[in-house]
């Protein structure tokens, strides 16, 4: 275990390495410019600055820029947990039943919906979300995180803790009026979620039928749903969420294109008016933010998948 | 299978010819072959199909609705937008932009991911490594990171938004390849092939790609789909097509704002999009599933 944990941090170590390098890139091709000093201290002096925590101010606002970014993409993250739970209670029954019943009606269906849920652009089903409460006439806000009216301070910087830190002050409406403006952009990110999901649960569950501990089930006569739950589900699992993390990077993309249209305030609403407005050091900023966080998390589902499947440990290394 | 009523001869077909003969007695799969080749028409020919110059502008006809709805002009078929113009021609014109960017992706990143794919399974050592964290770390780049740090870096073109796609594509399917090419080199012809002393060369041709259909066809399918979302997406946010090109995600994000006005023109570059990638789809789960019988 601890062989293997070094391993995945010496791994960790060199990816944000070449990560910190093509920051540096960026950062230097269009903030500042090559100057008489050689490329290694400078890269030094950067590597010092990022460790200490100073990724440089912005232009617009004279704020430090890793807080901006660190609360725009914890808005980001909120964003993608939210539909991700809607997509996983939704999706994954449905994944479950088209790999059950494989090439029957039920899984032509569901996978109809999958593929349908795939080809919709996100962008346009946003678009189309922001029309829809008020062509059905229902009051739903379709702009910003939370209403202006509530002052919530950035404790944790995740407002769905922090509007619940406010009872005091309004009761529970900051935390619905929040809720209010996330249901929306967290249904646009959930149609594409399930259609991966749908995807990838059936995927696995085909598989997982397929194999010969399956049958001997079925031979000694154990009913269907004992075995669904005892044996299909907890082997289909770690393929799923291994694919999963893989996707993570797409995931985030996604949520932010939804964040532009939705003028919610996370990560790719911050990027986006940061560039059209000429601050480019958000750009190296968020590149450091983001896929810090993606190469963190994707160690912490390493070892999610280690404590899981066993079997799962000897591969690791391999396929990390 | 017999080739005539007379003599009870048996011809052995070719395994492609096998998934052919089975790929054509799936109506829906040919179908969808069918309106492939309809749109790979559409986009050759659409200079000469269009009925306006997509840059025309009628200043009498402003924002109509479609032929099928009160107050249309039948001479507009889709209806006009907010200057005048032709939205059926700027629709073709923006499925040919979008459907070649896309297809040519799909190729360079086929081509050169294979490549760069079997290469990095077949050697060891520190080319390997050096592949192996390099992709590690792009692949920890989201898509539209990538391509916004590439357009700023190298400017705003329609040309450099199918460069940065492909960049961020070109990991993704990288990583696919190599791993169905792992899984398939434990198998035992594969083995068996080695111990006869085959070349790297002739493992690939003989031994891989021959198995390997399916999961190509996947995920060329996979970057497909996904090069066609980025591009609209990149589009939609200003960053790539200019204003005198018209690119299906542009078109709606120039709509965005006559909405209320006229719903149509967000509404028909939206679909055009949602039916390229479902025929798309359709077509390679076809010959996907084609494969997997012809294999059992």
């Amino acid at each position: 275990m601890l062989n293997f944990l070094l391993r995945r941090i010496y791994l960790l170590f060199i990816t944000a390495f070449i990560l910190s390098l093509i920051a540096f890139t960026i950062d230097h091709l269009t903030v500042h410019t090559f100057e008489s000093e050689n490329a290694y201290s400078l890269y030094k002096n950067y590597l010092s600055d990022i460790i200490h925590g100073d990724f440089g101010t912005s232009l617009i606002d004279q704020k430090p820029m890793l807080a901006t970014g660190l609360s725009a993409f914890s808005s980001t993250l909120e964003l993608c947990i939210f539909a991700f739970l809607m997509a996983s209670t939704i999706g994954i029954p449905l994944g479950i039943l088209a790999g059950m019943f494989n090439n029957h009606k039920i899984d032509y269906s569901i996978m109809t919906i999958a593929l349908i849920g795939l080809a919709l652009p996100v962008f346009w089903v946003a678009i189309i979300f922001t029309i829809l409460p008020n062509a059905i006439g229902w009051n739903m806000p379709i702009d910003g995180n939370i209403s202006p009216i509530y002052e919530v301070p950035a404790v944790t910087g995740f407002l769905f803790i922090d509007s619940l830190l406010v009872t005091e002050q309004y009761q529970f409406e900051a935390f619905y009026n929040y809720i209010a403006h996330l249901i929306l952009p967290a249904s646009v990110l959930a149609i594409f979620l399930i259609s991966e999901i749908i995807r990838l649960t059936r995927h696995a569950i085909t598989m997982v039928m397929k194999s010969n501990y399956i049958k001997a089930a079925h031979t000694k006569g154990l009913s269907r749903r004992q075995i669904v739950y005892r044996h299909v589900l907890r082997n289909a699992l770690p393929p799923i969420i291994h694919q999963l993390r893989l996707q993570l990077s797409t995931i985030i993309s996604f949520a932010m294109a939804i964040e532009i249209v939705f003028s919610y305030q996370g990560s790719g609403l911050w990027l986006f008016v940061s560039i059209q407005q000429g601050d480019y050091l958000a750009l190296s900023s968020a590149l450091l933010i983001i896929s810090g966080f993606i190469l963190v998390s994707s160690i912490l589902i390493d070892l999610l998948l280690v404590t899981i499947s066993p079997t799962k440990r000897k591969t690791l290394y391999a396929d990390q | 299978m017999l080739i005539n009523n007379e003599f009870n001869e048996e011809k052995i077909q070719s395994p492609l010819q096998y998934i052919w003969t089975i790929f054509k007695n799936k109506n829906i799969a040919v179908m969808s072959m069918w309106a492939v080749i309809f749109l790979i028409l559409i986009m050759l020919f659409a200079d000469y199909i269009i009925p306006y110059s997509p840059t025309m502008q009628h200043p009498d006809m402003l924002l109509l609705p479609p032929y099928w709805v009160d107050g249309s002009n039948p001479a507009f078929l889709l209806g006009t937008d907010d200057l005048g113009r032709d939205t059926f021609s700027r629709m073709l014109k923006g499925i040919q932009l979008t459907l070649s960017g896309a297809l040519l992706i799909t190729l360079a990143i086929s081509v050169l991911g294979l490549m760069i794919g079997s290469t990095a399974v077949l050697t060891k050592g520190v080319k390997a490594s050096v592949m192996h964290h390099l992709l590690d770390a792009l692949l920890a780049i989201p898509t539209l990171l990538t391509a916004i740090i590439f357009i700023v870096l190298f400017g705003m073109s329609y040309e450099n938004s199918l460069f940065a796609v492909s960049l961020s594509l070109l990991p993704q399917f990288i990583r696919g390849i190599y791993y169905s090419i792992e899984n398939e080199l434990t198998k035992q012809h594969i083995i068996a092939l080695r111990l006869d002393g085959a070349t790297n060369h002739r493992l690939l041709r003989y031994g891989l790609f021959p198995n390997m259909i399916e999961p190509i066809t996947t995920l060329v399918n996979r970057v497909f789909t996904m090069a066609i979302l980025e591009i609209t997406t990149l589009g939609f946010l200003g960053f790539g097509a200019n204003s005198e090109q018209v690119e299906l995600g542009s078109l709606i994000a120039k709509s965005i704002e006559f909405i209320y006005l006229s719903p149509y023109l967000v509404l028909f570059p939206g679909i055009a999009i949602f039916l390229i990638i479902i025929v798309f789809n359709i077509f390679s789960e076809g010959i996907r599933h084609a494969v997997i019988e012809g294999e059992a």
